[in-house]
């Protein structure tokens, strides 16, 4: 429950210091520590705990992010919960692997994940916006890739520090073993 | 058991969504909880622009003394040139004065503003939008013009009680109708979707393809639609281009939307 809430208070500060890290030079793509944290928190908490953080993750990723522009909402508020619980789902198949110490593929998928978290921000608001251009040039796909590239980067240090949390909170990753057949 | 846990953690998660979903499907509801977040997350912008601010003017501090004896050089010639202008400017504003006055416009140019610092510049990838340190508590509210001397900012859209958002004009959703310097033409304001390597780009569309601007001639807001008032300066025509269905042009914003740090807010119409 302690090492919820530092996830929780964790994907809260990061929304916040996301707005003093400017866009990264020649790509213009975003540093999002906030996803790194919550795909994080999707390998190491069980899967109600993962459905929760996903959903409070989601929230105030919507809370933030939504624009209302006139009357038009081009990503409804509640949107990101199911992104983020979708992506969180992928992650956690890849648990297992986690929790036998080996992390170098779940790096690369924060990257993958935070990629696909920004494609489809992208193509909703492409879809809401009239007339419909879907414009894939090479400044959308680095800013895309770049997004992921960063996460991937970032999610070593950054799965480091949370392990570490985890341990000082006395929060133990265990696997979910099946129930043995009686 | 465990599998039952599962099962009833799923379940519990698409009720909860789907209330979510209704709840903030209402368009108020997102925006009281849109301005609760902002509400949250502003004291710690506040604090957070002041020391990079503070990050910022000790860095500049460093300069070396060569450099500031060039800059006070250049910044007194800087000087004698502005009170110049700004004594044409005097001239101008009182003969602008007394035209407004004799067209009956004057309640509807002159404008009620409240200074503002951007306190944050948008984390998300695809809007153009910043923080200011000012809300509801100030007199903020909702779709008002944001301005600088220099010309038109954006609009405000979500607003808590000590700080509000601003979309930017170089947002593709922040639609201005605009008038242009010595034509009958008029067209509306968009940003273009994707910043050119970081410099918002404004475009004009919705011209008559014999428009045939040329480049320098000015943009001003036409006042059309009652957010933005009519008068204010939005940028310069780069380039008009005749499109498949209408006249387009790429505009120089007349305010540097990537550097600016104060803003006004135009709070009501007329002082």
């Amino acid at each position: 429950m302690m090492f919820f809430a530092v996830l929780v208070l964790s994907m809260f500060v990061s929304l916040i210091i996301q707005h003093f890290i400017g866009p990264l030079p020649y790509i213009e793509a975003r540093v999002l520590l906030m996803p790194i944290i919550m795909f994080y928190g999707a390998l190491a908490l069980p899967l109600p705990g993962m459905l929760t953080l996903t959903f409070l993750g989601g929230l105030m990723w919507d809370a933030l992010n939504t624009q209302h522009v006139d009357a038009a909402v081009e990503i409804s508020a509640g949107w990101s919960i199911i992104l983020f619980a979708s992506l969180g789902a992928i992650m956690s198949g890849f648990r297992p692997l986690f929790l036998r110490g080996r992390w170098e593929i779940h790096c690369l998928l924060t990257g993958v994940c935070t990629s696909v978290l920004v494609l489809a921000e992208y193509l909703m608001i492409t879809i809401r916006r009239q007339p419909v251009h879907f414009i894939f040039n090479d400044e959308v796909w680095w800013r895309i890739g770049g997004a992921g590239l960063a996460a991937a980067f970032l999610a070593p240090l950054i799965f480091f520090i949370f392990n570490y949390l985890a341990a000082l909170t006395g929060y133990e990753l265990q696997p979910e073993r099946p129930e043995p057949k009686i | 058991m465990k599998q039952r846990m599962h099962i009833a953690a799923v379940v519990a998660f698409v009720i909860l969504v789907t209330v979510t979903f209704i709840v903030l499907g209402q368009g108020h509801t997102t925006q009281r909880l849109q301005s609760a977040f902002l509400g949250m997350i502003s004291p710690f912008l506040k604090q957070g622009s002041s020391l990079d601010r503070k990050y910022t003017e000790m860095r500049e501090g460093l300069k070396s003394l060569k450099r500031l004896e060039e800059d006070n050089k250049r910044l007194t010639i800087a000087n004698k040139d502005l009170s110049a202008t700004n004594q044409t400017l005097r001239d101008m504003e009182a003969e602008n004065n007394k035209l407004r006055n004799a067209l009956g416009y004057r309640e509807r140019s002159v404008f009620k503003l409240m200074p503002a610092r951007i306190i944050a510049r948008d984390a998300d990838t695809w809007y153009q939008t910043v923080k200011i340190d000012r809300g509801m508590a100030e007199g903020v509210r909702k779709d008002m013009p944001v301005l600088t001397e220099e010309g038109l900012v954006g609009k405000t859209t979500v607003v808590s009680d000590h700080a509000a958002t601003v979309i930017l004009i170089a947002d593709e959703n922040c639609g201005v109708a605009a008038n242009i310097e010595g034509s009958n033409h008029k067209g509306i304001v968009r940003g273009e979707r994707l910043p050119n390597r970081g410099i918002p780009a404004i475009g004009l569309g919705l011209l008559s393809k014999d428009a045939n601007l040329t480049s320098g001639q000015k943009v001003y807001s036409s006042g059309v639609g009652g957010v933005f008032p009519s008068g204010v300066l939005i940028g310069a025509v780069k380039e008009f281009q005749v499109r498949q269905l209408e006249g387009y042009a790429t505009l120089v914003p007349a305010v540097d939307l990537t550097t600016i740090d104060d803003v006004f807010v135009v709070i009501s119409g007329s002082k």
